[in-house]
């Protein structure tokens, strides 16, 4: 029979505590990661470590059945997934920040085209456009907080989680515009195909949350 | 498609007699902000039945959505079927503001068990509500709805969608579909659009619905006074060919022989071409002038079978030269044409 396929991230702070949580529930990684694609000690499972902001798209399209990611980047990827489980670690906030001495003190203050800067151009673009703000998004693949420094942009858009980066890096939050979790994504065709031992899954997981 | 067909149902169809079956093969255009949904332009091959809200009339398009698909050549082809109006009917019971109805839809269309009974502690659902919420979602069978019921009359209506379900169940026995379609509470997607079942079909080869439709008897008046129910569905072409791709389905080779004329006499070669032609088989006319080494090079690229010169008359014997073995014969041009299989 086909192995069901589940992505973990490959990398980053939510990878070990998906590794810990999916051995919690039975699914021991038994190979390096290198390989991407890893034996468990589950012979149904099969993991695959990719890249934690594009296993959304792999779900999506069903590349792989399940896979462990951040709403946040479920979100912003616009995957059309379910998401079976909330499993309540790698909590983050996605928030908007501005220097410590900007003027602006809250988004109702952002002047029209202030430029943007972040790694979530969809959640950016229509979290201004719901604040009815006419903003200009720079996406960026990482460290937003640069952007400021360097008049790329005077305002950011990032994800934090103790708020220590943009602490360091003397930013002011302004704005939240999510609450962010690990979540259990699971293509919607696949639950169906192969929905005992998914929703078995789901429940050990939860068990172990 | 269904916005069209409605539009010409009203303004075009007035008097046809009810109910109207219609279809369609055409190209969809859709305006899409969404980057991982790109298609704009795609293929849709659909039906409509117009004019009749039975269930024979859902099961007529379910069972006609089945063997579509079988016909097409794919296996294990299932149908998840949902309600609008037996979740909106409920959702309304259960006395819901517009942000928590919101907030239910996405815990149901997200499979969260765990954020649905949270979600519904929180807001201190009725139990016998929150239980006919956590069965419905466990439900895979139509016939399996039935057992749920909400009893007093605030329930009526939600009672009449249930018993809908197993009405429906009964008819796709008689089309022997019943096995093929599932109950999924959780498509709650475009509600306010469909007004009873609500469905879509899948193989597990491919992660995203091959086809979808539902029961939309509140849609054609939008268009005109008519007010008319209707049923239908839609078939997306390019994910047909990409499930039957995945189901390991090879499109068939050309078994038409395609043969290439050459020759320095202009008439015999028209003559030879025509007499091909008539015989069935696919030829053309070498009408560069080029050598016969380039237009075997050509014939080679364009998948030919055979380049044939042939002399001042068809009587003579014809230069044949088969692609495929790179080898060449000389025979009679009434042999060549047997050879191939004409049809004389």
């Amino acid at each position: 029979m086909k192995k069901i396929r589940i992505a973990i991230p490959n990398k980053g702070r939510i990878k070990q505590p998906t590794i810990d949580a999916l051995a919690g529930a039975g699914i021991t990684i038994l190979e390096e990661e290198r390989n991407y694609v890893s034996k468990t000690s589950d012979p149904r499972f099969e993991a695959i470590f990719a890249r934690a902001n594009d296993i959304p798209v792999y779900v999506h399209y069903g590349a792989v059945d399940l896979g462990i990611t951040g709403h946040d980047l479920i979100l912003e990827r616009e995957a059309d997934v379910l998401e079976l489980l909330d499993l309540e670690y790698g909590k983050a906030t996605l928030v908007v920040a501005v220097p410590e001495k900007s003027p602006i003190n809250a988004v109702n203050d952002v002047p029209a085209l202030t430029r943007v800067a972040t790694e979530f151009p969809n959640i950016t673009r229509k979290y201004f456009e719901k604040q009815g703000k006419q903003v200009e998004v720079l996406e960026v693949s990482g460290t937003a907080e640069l952007a400021p420094k360097l008049g790329l942009s005077q305002i950011i858009v990032d994800i934090t989680s103790s708020g220590e980066t943009l602490r360091k890096n003397r930013l002011r939050v302004i704005g939240t515009i999510l609450d962010s979790t690990c979540r259990l994504a699971c293509n919607k065709i696949a639950y169906r195909t192969f929905e005992k031992e998914i929703s078995e899954l789901q429940s050990k997981l939860q068990g172990g949350a | 498609m269904t916005a069209p067909v409605a539009r010409i149902v009203t303004t075009r169809m007035q008097s046809a007699p009810e109910p109207i079956r219609l279809f369609y093969i055409n190209n969809v255009f859709r305006y899409s902000q969404s980057y991982l949904k790109r298609e704009r332009e795609f293929c849709q091959a659909g039906v409509e039945l117009v004019g009749c809200n039975t269930s024979e009339a859902d099961g007529e398009i379910l069972a006609l959505l089945t063997s579509s698909l079988k016909q097409v050549g794919l296996n294990d082809v299932r149908i998840d079927l949902g309600h609008a109006s037996l979740l909106k009917d409920l959702l309304n019971a259960a006395g819901l503001d517009e942000q928590q109805k919101v907030a239910i839809q996405g815990l149901l269309a997200c499979r969260d068990a765990v954020g649905l009974k949270k979600f519904m502690e929180q807001n201190s659902f009725p139990s016998n509500l929150r239980d006919a919420f956590l069965e419905l979602s466990g439900c895979r069978r139509l016939n399996e709805v039935s057992s749920v019921s909400l009893g007093g009359s605030k329930y009526d209506e939600v009672n009449k969608q249930l018993e809908s379900l197993n009405e429906l169940q009964e008819t796709l026995k008689a089309y022997k579909v019943d096995d093929l379609v599932f109950f999924d509470f959780s498509l709650t997607k475009k509600i306010e659009y469909y007004t009873g079942i609500v469905f879509e079909a899948s193989v597990p080869n491919l992660g995203l619905p091959i086809g979808s439709g539902g029961r939309y008897d509140s849609f054609i008046e939008k268009f005109g006074k008519l007010r008319l129910p209707a049923t239908g569905f839609a078939l997306e072409i390019g994910k047909l060919l990409q499930a039957l791709t995945a189901q390991g389905f090879e499109i068939p080779s050309n078994t038409e022989t395609r043969v290439i004329v050459s020759s320095k006499f202009r008439s015999v070669a028209v003559e030879a071409v025509k007499t091909l032609r008539e015989a069935g088989v696919i030829a053309s006319l070498e009408i560069t002038r080029r050598s016969l080494e380039k237009t075997v090079d050509y014939g080679k690229i364009t998948e030919a079978d055979y380049v044939v010169s042939v002399d001042s008359s068809l009587k003579s014997p014809v230069t044949v030269y088969d692609i495929k073995s790179a080898s060449s014969q000389k025979v009679t041009f009434k042999t060549f044409l047997s050879d191939i299989g004409g049809q004389p």
